[in-house]
């Protein structure tokens, strides 16, 4: 036992030792003291490992081991996205921003789009660090947030977006990951904030170019303000040989509503988190979760949902379908604060196995501190319905259609609560081109 | 049309069907009747194709061709119709969709052209109104939160759309009111036809004052203990299964 802690520090040194490098090279800012403590703190508790609650299922030891250097700064000419997914149609109007490796292609034209302000990170560090800094404090240790100190401490520009009205057309912030390079990491910030009344929709697109794929260690944050209405999504759409490592935070005012999707369709290892914080009596927070497995890759997702007001409610549907020899892990837990009466929670996670080698592990967990509450989770995994199959097949579907339409049937409860038509149908086509009779497929849509 | 020897199978280890041996021509309804666990509905299974029911013995051909090799969606491209006897609920998966893709899979089969979006609609709605099933059907996924007398219907309803040559329908009768009793069996006899059978598995002789056969048979014990005109369905319905088994003992 006592050689245990040794263990697991020794392989992380590379990695440590080249964050340890990159802070060097940072520039004092006015943010300097809180990256600072932020940066110490990592260090101190070094990277997760499998001993760590919600890391138990991901291990970064051959990550751990490896040094990085920051991605390369690129123009918006310089790239070119492998991405075929292209989430909104010509129809929608919508405005989108490009993030290269977490800088922001600007100049933001202003006004882009009525009712949303859009400033860089550096902008904002330089004209007001004290409302910066409300987002970067306090600093959490606890396992599911690691990343987020490293992010913060190592941040070298970002978003923030203030949304100032009822926004009808979808923002899209395209996340363009690329190197020149193996071993680099990039650090994409984004904070959201709502003021009262406001409504929004915005999706991040994470797609990959050119070769090489730094590591994304990106964090979100979102506030919504009092009677705010959100629909989030994140949607990762790069290749096998893509990590990401994407943190999201929500805090909701009163009477809030959020709505948000996690959708993992690529990347070789995705490993998503979200906190939520139904701080205010009212705020309510529907989460879906759509993660795909396939070949070798490893999705992780891990929500936190905590109720900490009266008449707060959440809602978590999340979706996992492993193939091959893919691992997709799905770990959500609602704790419900004493206080937090009337609150009402929901957590359903379904699981499906499309290959003898692929695994999916489910683990809903509550946790309550108040009376009069109403929490409720369910998992289940399995292989595709034999009864539903034979049906099928008795009134002479093909095997692979009558497969397929089941795989998408599983799916459809995460699907129909896009409201975006487009992205939905783009998310759609880009899941059905994964199964099997996929020409089929598309004329039921 | 349908020739069935010396069929044995075997369910999860046990042994179900012992040797059974029935023959059913074009334009002829048969009913096969018999206690619970006598292994009606295995052979209805077996004859669909179900995979995890062992054929360990006998021969089915259909329309001459070894039903036995071929895949359950081969069978019923060939114009084999089951209709269940417990309708699974596939939600996700819209009826009409199901049905859609069924009859485009039975024409492309046959060589024919996909059915056009237009023409089926009307078609669906038609045999619906006959059905006396409610629009919502239309909207709603496969079987999902319809009654033991909706599913029914709507095997029914599959069964009219896809025009089979051999129906077997699995206690498509049980659970019905005296009302949906009479609407499932104008839509099995509205599918008489002299280049077409039917064969009815059933626990009581009721569906058979609606729908008449041409033969009843009695299986019992994995076995056909007894084949006969209708009367043979009211004879039973008078001494009950226990005179057929005790006959056979005897």
């Amino acid at each position: 036992m006592s050689r245990a802690p040794q263990a697991s520090v020794q392989p992380q040194l590379a990695a440590l030792r080249s964050f340890e490098a990159q802070w060097r090279t940072r520039p004092a800012d006015s943010l300097s003291a809180v990256r600072e403590r932020a940066m110490q703190r990592f260090l101190k508790l070094g990277l997760p490992t499998t001993h760590d609650e919600t890391w138990r299922y991901s291990n970064l030891r051959s990550l751990a081991a490896q040094s990085f250097v920051d991605a390369p700064r690129k123009t918006r000419d310089e790239i070119q996205p492998n991405a075929s997914l292209s989430l909104l149609g010509r129809a929608d109007r919508a405005a989108s921003l490009l993030m290269v490796n977490g800088h922001p292609t600007m100049p933001v034209a202003d006004g882009l789009i009525k009712g949303i302000e859009i400033y860089s990170l550096q902008e904002v560090s330089r004209l007001d660090p004290m409302h910066l800094k409300r987002y970067l404090e306090p600093l959490s240790d606890a396992d599911q947030q690691r990343w987020v100190l490293l992010n913060t401490a190592l941040f070298l520009d970002g978003l923030f977006l203030k949304i100032t009205a009822r926004v009808s057309l979808p923002l899209v912030i395209l996340h363009v990951s690329t190197s020149d390079g193996a071993g680099s990491i990039a650090y994409p910030r984004i904070i959201i904030e709502a003021t009262p009344g406001s409504s929004v929709t915005i999706i991040e697109h994470h797609v990959a170019a050119g070769e090489y794929t730094p590591l994304s260690n990106s964090s979100t944050q979102i506030s919504l303000g009092r009677d705010a209405q959100m629909e989030h999504y994140r949607v990762y759409a790069t290749g096998a040989g893509a990590t990401h490592i994407d943190s999201l935070e929500i805090r909701q005012d009163q009477g809030s509503r959020c709505k948000q999707f996690t959708i993992a369709l690529g990347g070789g290892l995705v490993r998503t988190s979200l906190e939520a914080h139904l701080d205010q009596p009212g705020a309510s927070l529907d989460s879906y979760s759509l993660l795909v497995g396939h070949e070798d890759r490893h999705v992780d997702c891990v929500n936190t949902v905590t109720h900490g007001a009266r008449e707060t409610r959440s809602n978590q549907t999340a979706r996992a379908i492993a193939s091959d020899s893919s691992r997709v892990i799905f770990n959500s837990k609602v704790i419900v604060n004493a206080g937090a009466v009337h609150a009402q929670s929901q957590q359903s996670c379904r699981g499906l196995l499309l290959s003898p080698t692929a695994e999916i592990d489910t683990r809903p967990q509550l946790e309550i501190h108040a009376d009069e509450v109403k929490c409720a989770h369910g998992a289940t995994t399995g292989r595709l319905d034999p009864d539903m199959l034979f049906y099928m097949l008795s009134r002479g579907l093909d095997r692979d259609t009558a497969q397929s339409l089941l795989v998408y049937a599983f799916l459809a409860d995460v699907l129909t609560g896009m409201s975006v038509g487009s992205a939905r149908a783009a998310i759609e086509n880009a899941l059905i081109a994964q199964l099997p009779d996929s020409q089929t497929l598309r004329k039921f849509r | 049309m349908l020739k069935i020897i010396d069929l044995s199978a075997r369910v999860a280890g046990k042994d179900i069907l012992k040797g059974v041996n029935l023959e059913v021509n074009a334009g002829e309804i048969h009913a096969i009747m018999g206690p619970n666990g006598s292994g009606k509905s295995t052979l209805a299974q077996v004859l669909a194709g179900r995979e995890d029911y062992e054929v360990t013995g006998g021969s089915v051909t259909f329309e001459g061709r070894d039903l036995l090799a071929l895949p359950a969606e081969e069978r019923a491209r060939a114009g084999l119709f089951l209709g269940f006897q417990y309708p699974v609920e596939i939600p996700g998966v819209n009826n009409v969709y199901l049905l859609k893709a069924a009859l485009n899979a039975k024409r492309k089969a046959a060589g024919e052209p996909e059915v056009d979006a237009y023409e089926f609609l009307t078609l669906i709605r038609q045999k619906m109104k006959f059905m006396q099933m409610s629009e919502s059907f239309l909207t709603r996924g496969v079987n999902e939160g319809f009654s033991g007398g909706e599913k029914k219907r709507n095997e029914v309803l599959q069964m009219l759309v896809l025009e089979p040559k051999l129906a077997i329908l699995d206690e498509t009768d049980s659970g019905l009111d005296i009302d949906a009793l009479k609407v499932v069996s104008t839509g099995v006899n509205s599918l008489r036809d002299p280049k077409r059978a039917v064969v009815l598995v059933t626990h009581y002789q009721r569906l058979l004052d609606y729908v008449v056969p041409d033969q009843v048979h009695v299986l019992s014990g994995g076995r056909i203990l007894k084949s006969g005109d209708r009367s043979l369905a009211h004879e039973l319905e008078r001494r009950g299964y226990d005179w057929v088994q005790g006959a056979q003992v005897a």
